[in-house]
């Protein structure tokens, strides 16, 4: 087994069996969801094209990927770093960026069961009714552009001190929600929000799960917003990983 | 003036080479200086250990042996001179799973949370081409106790312990301690220096950084003193006592006598600079008394223990014609 995969099962490992992080994680976006159900709009057309209960649930999709990444890649990665347990890895030969790699993915891990409760809830109390294939794909597609939220988590958890991170994390969960336009159309946003919710990631993470649903079909700017934001914060990642190990123990 | 600092330190620069790495050194530092920002924190350290030492870093606080330590690790790359490890680059050792390390963790306990010991052990053993069997590493850091426990509820003694192990689990042929005992208590302590000292007759090059000059004294075959991001004196542990034990004594004379002063009782080493006079003594009280029956016209009397940075300058000034660096 490669020093890789030996580190990847490890740390997957680890997560799972910490299921009481991982049931305040997967369960808040959920009931987050739940407490905008009972909305009066639900049926009113918004942004455009789709109805506010089917926008709702792809948006708390994109919300619950957010929360996910900030406190899985987040709030635990800072608290290892300050345990020394990363430091320790350093001086082993498991490269530098297999620590990263495997914090992402293990992060991804934890966005899977989020975007599937938020659609089983949807589902059922949501008033979201598709095809059994349509589920499927708006799973995988929201999973994917799901990275950009994984990898601010995993930057976060770089660069916040523990005793800070988690005012850093929830004010970033809620700041990009609002800003996103996931707690709200964003077209009934004054206009200044508006082009603000476009620069963010989750905007479009959020078009993108409802082109699929709304029929309007391929959105390139989306994808090419949802792209250079994953490249982006990749390498930033990449980066701020090498100067914390520079920093070693000064 | 007798007196010479001595330390591979004080070499003149422009003599690369002189120390570089050849058969069984285990790591070797050439003039190197890093800062952090504006704190130079190694300043021109020079410094080569053969493998199968049993080394000390000692020095205060701040002397720039956790630096030193990172340099070696590829933590930290200095801005100028030259390190090697095992023959190659510090990242190229690591990376080929030939160094071992125990990092200082402040208040963490190093370890990653929600496993049990035995988990965190075999992942880091996987991590090494070819580690030390599992049992083998346990029983060196005499864990077998701790294997079923979860890291967060071992004492400080014990996780640093379980950390020394996670250092041997791959099979290091260098293996560098940074003040492994911080976190213990006395009884601790002694069984982890019982280890350590079994560990490194095994043939592996151990080197510790420790402000106690006990412990220095008592575990490493040789001690390197580090002040100010150099090193200040290199000598063998056994030697250190008498060192530390001897007096230094501080006067002016008029006409200072070097020979005479030189043959008073208990001195050991005579230092004159115009009227100031340093004398180094055994028994400095049969130094004094000697001083004055021999009547010698002394002023400004001082005894002090003179310091252990002094003490090691002296202890490790060599005779002439010799290299500077063991």
């Amino acid at each position: 087994m490669t020093p890789l995969l030996a580190f990847g099962r490890f740390e997957i490992g680890r997560l799972l069996r910490s299921w009481k992080f991982l049931a305040i994680t997967v369960g808040f976006p959920v009931v987050f969801y739940m407490l905008f159900l009972g909305d009066h709009r639900s049926g009113e057309i918004v942004d455009g094209t789709v109805p506010w209960r089917v926008y709702l649930m792809v948006a708390m999709c994109t919300f619950g990927s957010l929360v996910a990444g900030l406190t899985a890649g987040g709030g635990r990665l800072s608290a290892e770093r300050l345990a020394g347990w990363s430091r320790q890895l350093r001086v082993t030969p498991l490269p530098s960026w297999s620590y990263v790699a495997v914090k992402v993915t293990a992060t991804m891990l934890v966005v899977l069961p989020v975007l599937v409760l938020v659609e089983v809830v949807g589902a059922s109390f949501g008033g979201v009714r598709e095809p059994a294939g349509t589920w499927v794909a708006l799973t995988l597609l929201m999973w994917l552009v799901a990275l950009p939220s994984a990898l601010v988590g995993v930057l976060i958890g770089l660069i916040v001190h523990p005793e800070t991170a988690f005012p850093v994390v929830t004010g970033l969960m809620f700041l990009i929600g609002y800003f996103g336009g996931l707690f709200g159309p964003v077209d009934r946003m004054p206009h200044g929000l508006q082009v603000v919710a476009r620069v963010l990631p989750s905007y479009h993470q959020a078009s993108l799960g409802q082109s699929l649903l709304d029929g309007r079909g391929f959105r390139a700017g989306s994808w090419l917003v949802v792209a250079g934001y994953a490249v982006g914060l990749a390498l930033a990642v990449l980066v701020v990983h090498r100067i914390d190990e520079r920093k070693g123990l000064a | 003036m007798r007196a010479r600092a001595v330390s591979a330190g004080a070499e003149p620069p422009g003599r690369p080479g002189t120390t570089a790495w050849r058969d069984g050194a285990a790591f070797s530092f050439e003039e190197v200086r890093h800062r952090y920002g504006a704190h130079l924190a190694i300043d021109g350290l020079c410094l080569s250990v053969s493998q199968g030492e049993m080394v000390a870093l000692l020095g205060p606080n701040g002397a720039g042996k956790s630096t030193a330590m990172s340099v070696l690790l590829g933590l930290a790359r200095p801005q100028e001179g030259t390190v090697t490890v095992l023959g190659t680059s510090p990242r190229r050792a690591v990376a080929d799973g030939r160094v071992g390390a125990m990092l200082q963790t402040g208040t963490g306990t190093g370890l990653p949370s929600g496993v049990r010991v035995e988990a965190a052990l075999r992942l880091v053993g996987r991590l090494y081409r070819s580690p030390a069997p599992f049992e083998a590493t346990v029983a060196r850091a005499g864990i077998e106790g701790l294997l079923g426990r979860w890291t967060h509820q071992l004492s400080g003694g014990q996780a640093q312990r379980v950390r020394f192990a996670l250092a041997i689990a791959g099979d290091p042929e260098l293996v560098l301690l940074d003040e492994p005992t911080a976190a213990m208590d006395v009884q601790s302590r002694r069984a982890f220096w019982t280890m350590i000292r079994q560990f490194g007759t095994e043939g592996r090059t151990v080197v510790f950084a420790t402000h106690h000059l006990q412990e220095a004294d008592q575990i490493a075959s040789r001690v390197v003193v580090v002040n100010h991001g150099r090193v200040v004196a290199d000598g063998a542990g056994a030697s250190l006592k008498a060192a530390v034990a001897s007096r230094r004594v501080h006067f002016t004379c008029p006409v200072p006598d070097q020979a005479r002063l030189d043959a008073l009782e208990g001195v050991t080493d005579v230092t004159v600079a115009g009227t100031s006079v340093v004398l180094r003594s055994m028994d400095a009280d049969a130094t004094i008394a000697a001083l004055v029956r021999g009547k010698v016209a002394f002023r400004h009397l001082e005894v002090g223990s003179g310091g252990l940075e002094e003490a090691f300058v002296r202890l490790t000034e060599p005779a002439p014609g010799t290299e500077a660096d063991a």
